[in-house]
């Protein structure tokens, strides 16, 4: 592979510039991914999307989802996402977190720092993994996706949750309602307008267990930013 | 996991359970990959990055070019036992199949034997429709009777979908495994496997006899992995024999420089030479076909076939290019049943069905069509044979289709091109090369019957 291959599909991209490439203010020299791999990713229009989760909506109302969450709990919390979670983003997170290949955070790392770098915060915390993804993973797919410097790793993941989700399925489903992080250093967190970072809000059950907790220990605000949703 | 699944075989140590690990004799452990300068080297699949573009954090890095079989990193270790060739041996007769071979089939098939007992390697190129599978039996059943361990492998799962009910047939007292990505079953060790070339990645110093079939199947770059593949499954001095229809250059490099040797097949199993390509230049096909219409010759020729009733595929370069076909066939030919196919069409395998059925005269396709699919006693039609999806091995393979049926040897296959592209020139080189290989063959056949 030559250092101007498509890191998407492997084809070289010569002279078509990525989409993501023009959108930003970023040098063009090393497209990262081909036009047509680009295209395949839709963006999400903050003005057509879901004010509490970052969903792509005809124009910009709450979801059903949010609808249930806010009947539900008095949390105050709003995510924004950069791209629809679609069939192409499902096979890039599975190529990438799953498969393990950590350079493809490239193709999207300036798109998703952009968005982080327009947030009005003090601190930067991403959702951790537990320490045997760690092992094998090499990586936390969060981080990866970031230039890392400026993230407080407030975050872990409780040791005894992670053993019962380890066992059946069934036992996992149960264990969703059950707080998964613990705060490593909650004095960081106080007064803070704290951004929570992840790859994917699918339910949005994890981010909002951490947002929760860093209310908890007196965040003043609390917002998420995720990849895809 | 027993350590007979580590025979001829490299798996990466975390596949490997740690007791295994501690308790086998006889294990070899090598680094999954090696950095050289700038550079790491992967030593399960030979491809080789600059760090910069296969770091993880923390000064580790990892192999993405087999990252699908599970990733190789710095940090682990590629573990194999010794091929033993633990095979039962036979009461009964190893090959199992009774069906003849032509006489220019069998010299070919006696050519393989040698490269097998000498344990050579060799690129043999036969023609489509030369019937080369029939022509591995006899080297195979020499191979397997002596406890030799031997694979077929091909770059396609299709073909190997094809080849190993073929191969179970004629080896009916062999145990036969099938791998590949999309195939479930585990592995187990046995005498004889037929594989995906990726799958032989996963195998070290294992076959005494390796087969790689369909070696065109992909391009030059992929080639050179391939290559590597082929080099490390089979043992040192294992016998290799590539088979191909369409040579692409990094195996044409190799006879040049003598590493590989060669033979040919020219003829087809009937003993007709290829069918030879006619091109028509059209350099406003794309134009028209905006405008809703197709070069005039090519609907002649269409009207034609239809008329003499010889059923025909039509190929097309892109999907996209299907409906607009399509539609325009529908007001010049009314009713006429007009079906498309593609790669990711559902319907695919019933309208190749229809086809095989007589069920409608012709096809539209993509190169979904190209190879293995045969359809006896049609012509074959490519607008746009010049765009960049139809490589030379494609072209050559398209081609194939045609004159496969003994009633009808012959036929015709005629190009629609906005202009001669390298690929078409080079396609139409290639037929001819063998064709003129296969008309020497023919003379001394006459010759020698007188
Ligand atoms: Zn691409
Ligand atoms: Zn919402
Ligand atoms: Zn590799």
């Amino acid at each position: 592979m030559t250092k101007n291959d498509c890191v998407l599909c492997h084809r070289p991209v010569n002279f078509s510039i990525g989409l993501i490439d023009l959108m930003l203010p970023v040098k063009i020299n090393e497209p990262t991914c081909c036009d047509r791999c680009c295209r395949r990713f839709e963006l999400i229009n903050q003005k057509q999307a879901c004010p509490d989760c970052g969903r792509k909506m005809k124009k910009r109302e709450l979801c059903h989802d949010c609808v249930k969450w806010n009947s539900q709990s008095s949390l105050d919390f709003k995510n924004s996402a950069c791209f629809v979670y679609n069939d192409e983003m499902k096979k890039f997170m599975q190529q990438y977190k799953f498969a393990g290949d950590y350079q493809l955070a490239k193709v999207f790392r300036a798109q998703f720092m952009k968005k982080i770098k327009k947030s009005k915060i003090d601190l930067i915390v991403p959702i951790p993994i537990d320490a045997d993804t760690m092992v094998t993973r090499g990586f936390n797919q969060v981080v990866g996706l970031t230039t890392g410097q400026h993230l407080t790793s407030a975050l872990e993941v409780r040791a005894d949750i992670h053993k019962a989700r380890q066992s059946s399925k069934n036992r996992r489903s149960r264990m969703e309602t059950v707080q998964p992080f613990r705060l490593v250093n909650p004095e960081l967190v106080a007064n803070k307008r704290v951004l929570i970072l992840d790859d994917v809000y699918t339910t949005g059950r994890t981010i909002r267990h951490a947002a929760a907790l860093m209310y908890e220990a007196g965040a003043s605000e609390v917002q998420g930013n995720t990849l895809a949703r | 996991m027993k350590i007979a699944d580590l025979y001829g075989r490299q798996l990466l140590s975390t596949e490997v359970p740690t007791e295994l690990l501690q308790t086998a004799k006889g294990l070899t452990v090598r680094s999954a990959m090696k950095a050289e300068g700038n550079w790491v080297i992967c030593n399960r699949c030979g491809s080789a990055r600059p760090k910069s573009a296969c770091a993880l954090p923390g000064g580790v890095y990892y192999c993405a070019e087999c990252i699908q079989l599970g990733r190789v990193s710095t940090t682990l270790s590629l573990i194999s036992a010794s091929e033993p060739n633990k095979f039962k041996k036979y009461d009964n007769d190893v090959l199992t199949w009774d069906g003849n071979l032509s006489d220019i089939q069998a010299q070919c098939s006696k050519n393989i034997l040698t490269v097998f007992q000498q344990r050579k390697q060799h690129l043999l190129w036969a023609v489509t429709g030369a019937g080369k599978t029939e022509m591995l039996f006899e080297g195979l059943d020499w191979a397997l009777g002596q406890g030799l361990r031997v694979a077929v492998a091909s770059p396609r799962i299709d073909v190997c979908n094809e080849l190993f009910p073929r191969f179970v047939e004629a080896f009916k007292n062999t145990e036969i495994q099938l791998l590949h990505g999309r195939n479930d079953s585990p592995y187990k060790y046995c005498q004889f496997t037929v594989c995906t070339t990726h799958q032989l990645l996963r195998f070290y110093e294992a076959f005494d006899v390796l087969i790689i079939d369909e070696v065109d199947a992909f391009p030059f770059a992929q080639n050179e992995g391939l290559l590597y593949a082929a080099k490390h499954a089979k043992k040192r001095e294992g016998a290799l024999l590539f088979l191909t229809a369409t040579p692409g250059e990094s195996l044409l490099k190799q006879i040049k420089t003598g590493r590989l040797g060669i033979s040919y097949l020219p003829l087809r199993y009937h003993g007709h030479l290829l069918p030879t390509i006619k091109c028509k230049t059209t350099p406003s096909w794309k134009l028209k076909l905006k405008k809703e219409k197709l070069p005039n010759s090519l609907i002649f020729q269409i009207k034609l076939r239809l008329k003499k009733k010889i059923r025909f595929l039509l190929f097309v370069p892109h999907v996209e290019q299907l409906k607009q076909v399509q539609q325009i066939l529908h007001k010049q030919l009314p009713g006429e049943k007009i079906v498309t196919v593609h790669a990711a069409d559902e319907k695919r395998i019933e309208k190749v069905q229809m086809m095989r059925q007589n069920e409608i005269n012709f096809l539209i396709t993509t190169t979904i069509l190209e190879r293995g699919v045969t359809f006896p006693g049609i012509d074959v039609f490519v607008l746009g044979a010049d765009d960049d999806v139809f490589s030379s091995a494609a072209l050559v393979q398209i081609a194939g289709r045609v004159g496969r049926k003994i009633d009808r040897p012959t036929g015709d296959v005629i190009f629609w091109c906005g202009g001669y592209s390298k690929n078409v020139l080079e396609a139409i080189k290639q037929i001819r090369y063998v064709n003129r290989k296969g008309l020497i063959l023919l003379k001394q056949r006459s010759t020698s019957d007188d």
